[in-house]
């Protein structure tokens, strides 16, 4: 039983650390989702506000705080952080993560390239 | 020719030009569609003559232009149907006028209403085809047609923000000032 148990116990292991490998995020690979997904919408430059809000610094602040820029209702009440964790949910779901929000954006529903995007927005400071 | 006939001949001639008037177009579209403000339908056909310019290219700006065409095309033609036309009604309500007549825009206000997520899942696809225009133009170092992009993108974020939020608001506002019926 401890024996069978033990093999469960790497099996789960294994699996999570493949896993872990198979996601591991590259910056280069998520500009280039962020240029072809963000980028009509959002700059990575500080302070140049387009359609959304700049995405320079983006990681660490607090929902609808980007000075110059006009946030929908349901955004300004978020009351979120956006870490990596946050940013993962909305990014797949924005809608279903804060309802209301005007980001014409329907999801972006591949962890991997979540993951990149993610680890590139984290570059823009 | 008789004055009197003369008379009676210009006054035909009116009754004839009158009724063209009310009845003619009316006959030229059915009775249930209504138009959508000038502004708009400007707007609506500089960015289809655009796509459709863009279209013609070979190559990837073309490609995307293609697919964005028919993406926008449907939405314009869903917002022409029943998104829009209220918004043609605000200089009448600005003016405090509120007639029976303007019932049709409770309706279409009430099915803007019920169709919202899909009306807003339609923006999204729109972004998306405009996005992937942007990536095709900016690679093909084609500023006019990355820039024409943007700004489409930008009139559909208007529709978001202004647009639809103003057509659920004349349907409450009429649906408050007209008779019970309605």
């Amino acid at each position: 039983m401890s024996g069978l148990f033990t093999r469960a116990l790497v099996a789960v292991t294994l699996a999570s650390v493949l896993s872990g490998a198979a996601y591991a995020a590259d910056p280069a690979a998520g500009k280039s989702v962020f240029q072809s997904t963000c980028g009509i919408c959002h700059s990575a430059q500080p302070g140049a506000n387009k359609i959304g809000p700049t995405l320079f610094g983006v990681v660490g602040r607090k929902t609808g705080s980007v000075p110059g820029y006009t946030y929908s209702p349901q955004n300004l009440a978020a009351n979120l952080t956006w870490d990596p964790a946050t940013l993962d949910k909305y990014l797949e779901a924005p809608r279903a993560t804060i309802p209301g929000t005007k980001m014409t954006y329907a999801g972006l529903k591949d962890p991997a390239k979540r993951a990149d995007l993610i680890a590139y927005l984290e570059t823009l400071k | 020719m008789h004055p009197r006939s003369s008379k009676l001949f210009a006054l035909m001639a009116l009754s004839a030009a009158g009724w063209m008037s009310l009845h003619g177009p009316a006959r030229a579209q059915p009775a249930d569609v209504h138009p959508i403000p000038q502004s708009l339908r400007v707007e609506h056909d500089e960015t289809i003559e655009r796509l459709t310019m863009l279209a013609k290219r070979a190559g990837p700006v073309g490609a995307e232009a293609r697919a964005a065409l028919v993406v926008f095309k449907r939405h314009a033609a869903r917002e022409q149907e029943f998104i829009l036309p209220p918004l043609t009604l605000l200089p009448l309500l600005a003016d405090g006028k509120v007639t029976p007549d303007m019932a049709w825009a409770v309706t279409m206000a009430d099915r803007v209403k019920a169709e919202r997520e899909q009306i807003f899942e339609e923006h999204t696809q729109v972004t998306d085809v405009l996005n992937a225009l942007v990536v095709a133009a900016t690679r093909a170092h084609d500023k006019d047609a990355a820039e024409f992009a943007e700004a489409a993108a930008a009139d559909s974020l208007n529709d978001i923000e202004l647009l639809e939020p103003t057509v659920l608001l004349i349907g409450d506002y009429l649906r408050a000032r007209l008779p019970a019926a309605h």
